[in-house]
């Protein structure tokens, strides 16, 4: 992961400040104030003066809020701490922050040597390249920007610029609208969030669910927080499990689940659904467990819709384990996803409030409990091994394939797992035209899997090395070890609500 | 002595960046920095926080940190 850079910071002092205010009680007749104390007036200066910064602010105090861009501050505020949200999509563009950035797609650089082959000039089939002031030209009003000159200068001084969040989205989700501000297509868009993590400008939002949590943690009312396995080392590196755990008790919620037991749970309804499908002829089985994994397949892929696996996530496994136990249970799955708003928004009877491992910091710098000071409680995960894995590239495939050998040992399996929404396309694709052959997929969205989501506040490598480490304290190896798991009740529940 | 503020409010605004810093210097020059993470230097709201040799220094950069320590290090 790049460094945490000043964009970053903005946008996360926003959701601390935010939360602070919350905590405080003095969210609705303060919530100005933030335009005063994350930018202030002789601070750094990113934009051209601090009314474009202030007002850059406003859309994203309004995201912070998850209220619409453009609500007067003291309003949206109001109508958070009131519980309210407005059904925004999971993925916006900021007009006030999108820099508009050029699109003239090639460039002729310095190292135009202006050379008697001038190979661009006999490329280009739209004759749009000239010399001028001893340099190659491109008219824009003739170029289509097919890359020919690119290809061809010997010296390699056509250069290609494109857009960073073009250039991100691996579906093509995102583009330049007629004013040039980015403009995303809902049909193509997964909400993978990758293009907010690479916006140079911060442009791209998710709307967040902080004040609204915490007003419902303030009403004492019976919360339920479900941890996705990546959440070791994500509030401080050197912040335990068993303090985290703590932490989470001390803003107000009743009990911390984790969402690698509910992976145990799918990892054994995904290994028999996969069983059942071998038997009835299907070609492949796709795990489902990544949601923008899933949203690509039936965006873009969706022929192949019937070979994505009916087994729910293991966030809303986790999420019907705490509804049976207690009906009147409000449930907060923390991670570090922006897709799972999406997914989360489909299940509205089982998941009330998703939040980004970014925005649980947040929430905890508000509320002034700094996680790696606390006394860490008694914990032991309840997961298997290979349930936390999950949250690596390859874990979800390890788990299945591991299960199916303890269920069918002289059975062989293909296995194959893909991280990145362009290489799961890509496989996926092969896989149809009969180039590979492979029976069971696991498709990340995230390079690297889930540790490397775009909510998570520490860096993928340190996080996938913690994550080990976690995994190895777990008592139960599989999830067909793990007793927690194996309990019959929650055979029930392992299908999707849709079939 | 170079402690890094590892609290949750330091972490959330890059704290870990600065360990990358320190441990990307070179082996003989990382060997005269004792670097420890500390809980917190009770600055939270001015993070990520740095305490060397006693002193603190707020709201600090990969390449403040960097720079700092050229000086420092230079000077013994």
């Amino acid at each position: 992961m790049a460094q945490v850079s000043e964009v970053t910071k903005i946008r996360r002092k926003v959701l601390a400040e935010v939360s602070r205010l919350a905590f405080a009680g003095k969210l609705a007749e303060n919530v100005n104030d933030i335009l005063n104390t994350v930018v202030t007036e002789d601070g750094p200066r990113y934009r051209c003066c601090i009314h474009k910064e202030r007002a850059v602010l406003k859309d994203r105090i309004n995201m912070a809020l998850n209220q619409a861009i453009g609500t007067k501050l003291t309003e949206a505020a109001q109508s958070a701490l009131e519980g309210k949200q407005v059904e925004l999509p999971v993925i916006n563009v900021l007009p006030e922050a999108c820099d508009r950035c050029p699109i003239d797609k090639f460039l002729v650089t310095d190292a135009c040597r202006n050379c008697l082959a001038h190979h661009c000039i006999a490329s280009c089939p739209k004759k749009a390249i000239m010399v001028v002031q001893n340099r190659a030209y491109i008219d824009k009003t003739k170029c289509v920007e097919c890359g020919i000159c690119k290809r061809s200068c010997s010296y390699g001084a056509i250069i290609e610029i494109s857009r960073p969040c073009e250039r991100a989205c691996e579906l093509k989700a995102i583009t330049a609208g007629g004013d040039r501000r980015a403009v995303i297509d809902y049909d193509k868009c997964v909400a993978c969030g990758a293009c907010q993590v690479a916006c140079p400008f911060g442009a791209i939002s998710d709307p967040s669910q902080v004040v609204q949590l915490i007003q419902a943690l303030k009403g004492r009312q019976q919360i339920y927080a479900i941890l996705a396995p990546s959440f070791v080392g994500q509030f401080g590196v050197q912040a335990k499990p068993g303090q985290i755990v703590a932490a989470l008790r001390q803003l107000g919620f009743r009990e911390v689940f984790e969402a690698a037991l509910g992976a145990d749970v799918v990892v054994l309804a995904e290994t028999e659904e996969f069983i059942h499908a071998m038997k009835t002829g299907h070609p492949y089985l796709t795990s489902s467990c990544c949601p923008a994994f899933v949203a690509m397949v039936e965006k873009h892929l969706p022929q192949q819709r019937g070979y994505v696996s009916t087994t729910i996530s293991p966030m809303i496994a986790a999420a019907r384990m705490i509804k049976e136990k207690d009906p009147r249970a409000l449930v907060a799955f923390i991670g570090p996803c922006i897709a799972k708003k999406t997914e989360g928004r489909q299940y509205p009877a089982l998941i009330e409030f998703v939040l980004t491992f970014e925005e649980m910091a947040a929430i905890l710098v508000g509320a002034e409990i700094n996680v790696t000071k606390l006394s860490a409680e008694l914990f032991c995960p309840k997961g298997s091994r290979e349930g936390i894995i999950f949250a690596k590239a390859g874990g979800v495939a390890q788990a299945v394939g591991d299960t199916h050998a303890q269920l069918l040992p002289d059975r062989l399996l293909k296995i194959e797992h893909c991280d990145g929404l362009a290489n799961c396309k890509d496989l996926l694709i092969k896989l149809q035209q009969g180039i590979i052959g492979t029976n069971f997929v696991e498709g990340m969205a995230c390079p690297g899997g889930c540790v490397g989501g775009p909510g998570v506040v520490t860096d993928q490598r340190v996080t996938a090395r913690l994550v080990e480490q976690f995994a190895a304290t777990a008592e139960a190896n599989t999830a067909r070890d793990n007793k927690a798991a194996l309990q019959p009740e929650w055979k029930k529940f392992r299908t999707s609500v849709a079939s | 002595m170079i402690e890094i503020c590892v609290g949750t409010s330091c972490h959330l605004l890059g704290s870990q960046d600065l360990f990358h810093v320190v441990e990307a210097l070179p082996i003989h020059r990382q060997a005269k920095i004792d670097l420890r993470g500390v809980a917190c230097l009770q600055c939270c709201r001015k993070g990520p926080s740095v305490r060397i040799d006693g002193l603190v220094l707020t709201e600090m950069t990969p390449d403040r940190l960097l720079g700092v320590i050229n000086d420092n290090l230079v000077l013994r």
